[in-house]
């Protein structure tokens, strides 16, 4: 028997490793381990009121802070029946492109990068490349400038409330981010030369299962009522409140995140997913991006995420731009939130984290204080497929070489830019 | 003089502060340059064993064996051990109430499952370890890191605020979210250093940086009282980033 073993997986967020194990040319056991500490604050949160629940949970991640954040708000909106005016919905959608731009931006190029190119970080790559590190960072920035404008901070929003936000963005704000949304609009083809220009990625094939919420309206792909979740040629509405039906959660002894099925088969969230959901979305100088990269949709290669996000990289910029103009153009109004009216009952809300699917899911009683909470994060969805395609490349892989294997293994848990603080925050039991 | 070695680690936490250090995007290059980064797993897969370190920088708290395990080792390799963030500083969110009842609370998340797994309550690292600088904030704010940098490149300890929240906000002439709208604000009890960015926004503050040492906690849970706020209510809300008996 062999064994292949990662200890702590580099350049992700947060704390899991990889071992595989073969007996002749068998392979026995594929585990994607997670061994962040468990911090339990779904059942830390019961007994607290409605306006501690976002602060708590965005804490959940740095990385996917907004969306938590603003997926949690959602949910208790849903809860007392709050509805948000057009103009917070759209300061709303800013905030999770912004912080898509930012976790994009850091992902292809400070974490996935230095793997095509050989090198061990961003850090040392910028040694000889430069201009591909300060390109990502120049992204990245503008993705935080966003978040921390709209949001009131780059990480854990202060500014978003229940039904609505503290202070709406100053016209001199929004002069300053459109400045930087037009430099990342002249950035966007160097993004997809780069990506274009890195060796191919082939030693994972897969039929995959893509799920992603079904975009009702193209410009609010984030915030939907259904997800949709695709196969070669099959498809499957799951509607928001049916939502265990994709998440019929498995613990499991290697790791502290459950593992998810759909009808028994491991399903991938995230951008390659999104893309492969809402297909219409792909025109005009998306289109011709996607040539370049040679994507073809959908796709058997988990890899395929890396181009998926430089994709949607892009597409983030040119919809925070048209935000943007709209808002200069309207103006900005006064809005303060809306007035909370507690009640008892059950809210529930599915939107599109930068890594995929994310769900919030509250049971109020009737003086606003929570009963239950469900939380379920697109690296805990995606920790089955990660391992499906962790067991596909050691199948393919023909020599079997450790070293070969090694580096394949993580370059494809990296493709799926896992959050691993994420993971580890399910739904409880029952 | 050869440079610094830097090593920045994460227990258990969001990140969020190794992430304030990525996103110091005008800086980070320039500050990679001055030192030698030995150890930042988020950030690089180079390996150099446990080489000694002269400044070691960890944020999270401890919540497994594994983590204070870690710590430990961290702990011994390094001249200076600075706590980065709330989480390390004071135990952070999954510390709000240390005295549930651990193997219920895993149970009622992983079911049978719950007793396999390595969790213990949360804790602050100078509660394990030997701490000799804590930079707080949930995340750390972004300038205060910058300026620890700075500092201790020129061999100075940075200098924080023990100040609240209210002396930073009364200067930027907020109208009082506590005072004049009856809304709970922890500003008066938690330590400055944000430049009162909550209550700047009209929100209030959610005490996220932990304790004032130089605050006036009576007179705080007095205006609380008089606004008509339930003690006991008000005293939950101040441990939710902060629990109780993590004293510096």
């Amino acid at each position: 028997m062999s064994t292949i073993v990662i200890e702590h997986l580099a350049r992700v967020e947060g704390h899991g490793g990889i071992t595989v194990e073969l007996e002749g040319d068998t392979v026995t056991k594929v585990h994607f381990d997670v061994f962040e500490g468990a911090r339990l604050l779904e059942p830390l949160l019961k007994g607290k009121r409605y306006d501690e629940v976002a602060p708590i949970l965005s804490r959940i991640c740095a990385i996917c802070s907004s969306a938590h954040c603003l997926t949690s708000l959602k949910a208790t909106e849903n809860a007392f029946g709050i509805r948000v005016s057009p103009q917070t919905e759209m300061l709303r959608e800013l905030i999770f492109r912004g912080e898509s731009i930012e976790s994009h931006a850091l992902h292809l190029f400070l974490l996935a990068l230095p793997d095509y190119l050989n090198y061990p970080s961003a850090i040392a790559l910028s040694a000889d490349k430069p201009a591909a590190v300060l390109l990502g960072l120049r992204l990245k920035k503008l993705g935080n400038l966003i978040q921390e404008v709209i949001g009131g901070r780059a990480i854990h929003p202060v500014n978003a409330l229940l039904g609505g936000f503290g202070r709406v963005p100053a016209v001199d704000q929004l002069i300053a981010m459109r400045s930087s949304l037009l430099q990342a609009m002249a950035d966007s083809d160097t993004v997809i030369d780069l990506i274009a220009s890195l060796p191919a990625t082939d030693f994972c094939h897969s039929d995959t299962l893509y799920a992603a919420l079904r975009s009702p309206n193209l410009d609010t792909y984030y915030m939907g009522d259904e997800a949709m979740v695709v196969s070669n040629g099959n498809r499957a509405i799951v509607p928001a409140a049916d939502y265990r039906s994709l998440t019929n959660e498995q613990s499991v002894p290697h790791s502290n995140a459950k593992h998810s099925t759909f009808q028994g088969n491991p399903f991938m969230v995230g951008s390659l997913a999104r893309l492969t959901v809402n297909p219409r979305r792909l025109t005009g100088k998306l289109a011709v991006a996607m040539k370049r990269l040679k994507l073809t949709l959908p796709s058997d290669n988990p890899m395929d995420n890396n181009k998926a996000q430089a994709l949607e990289l892009i597409n983030d910029v040119e919809r925070a731009l048209e935000i943007i103009e709209r808002l200069l153009r309207d103006g900005v109004r006064d809005e303060r939130a809306m007035p909370v009216h507690a009640r008892a009952g059950t809210g529930t809300a599915i939107t599109e984290a930068p890594r995929g699917l994310l769900i919030h899911s509250y049971t109020y009683d009737e003086e606003g204080r929570i009963l239950a909470a469900d939380v379920i994060t697109p690296t805990a969805l995606n920790a089955a497929s990660i391992e499906q395609h962790f067991r596909r490349a050691v199948e393919q892989c023909a020599d079997r070489d450790e070293a070969v294997l090694s580096r394949r293994l993580q370059m494809i848990a990296r493709a799926y830019d896992p959050c691993i603080s994420c993971s580890v925050h399910l739904v409880r039991k029952g | 003089m050869s440079k610094p070695t830097v090593g920045i680690f994460g227990l258990t936490g969001c990140a969020g502060d190794q992430l304030v250090i990525l996103n110091c995007e005008d800086q980070l290059l320039d500050i990679v340059a001055l030192v030698d980064i030995r150890d930042f797993l988020m950030a690089s897969s180079e390996k150099f064993g446990d080489s000694p370190l002269d400044i070691a920088l960890v944020e999270g708290a401890v919540l497994t064996r594994r983590d204070a395990d870690r710590l430990r080792a961290i702990r011994q390799r390094s001249k200076t051990l600075i706590a980065l963030g709330t989480c390390a500083v004071w135990g952070g969110v999954a510390a709000m109430d240390r005295g549930a009842d651990r193997a219920r609370l895993l149970e009622e998340v992983y079911g049978d499952h719950g007793k396999e797994y390595d969790s213990q309550p949360a804790q602050a690292l100078h509660e394990i370890v030997k701490v000799d600088l804590n930079i707080t904030g949930c995340p750390i704010e972004k300038d205060q890191f910058l300026g620890a940098v700075a500092a201790l490149l020129n061999g100075d300890a940075p200098l924080y605020p023990e100040y609240p929240v209210c002396t930073e906000c009364r200067m930027r002439e907020n109208n009082c979210l506590l005072i004049e709208r009856g809304e709970i604000c922890c500003g008066p009890i938690t330590v400055a250093g944000c430049n009162a960015r909550c209550p700047q926004l009209r929100v209030p503050c959610v005490g996220c940086r932990g304790p004032a040492s130089d605050a006036n906690t009576a007179s705080a849970l007095e205006m609380f009282a008089q606004k008509g706020f339930d003690r006991q209510q008000i005293a939950v809300r101040l441990r939710t980033f902060a629990p109780e008996g993590v004293a510096q």
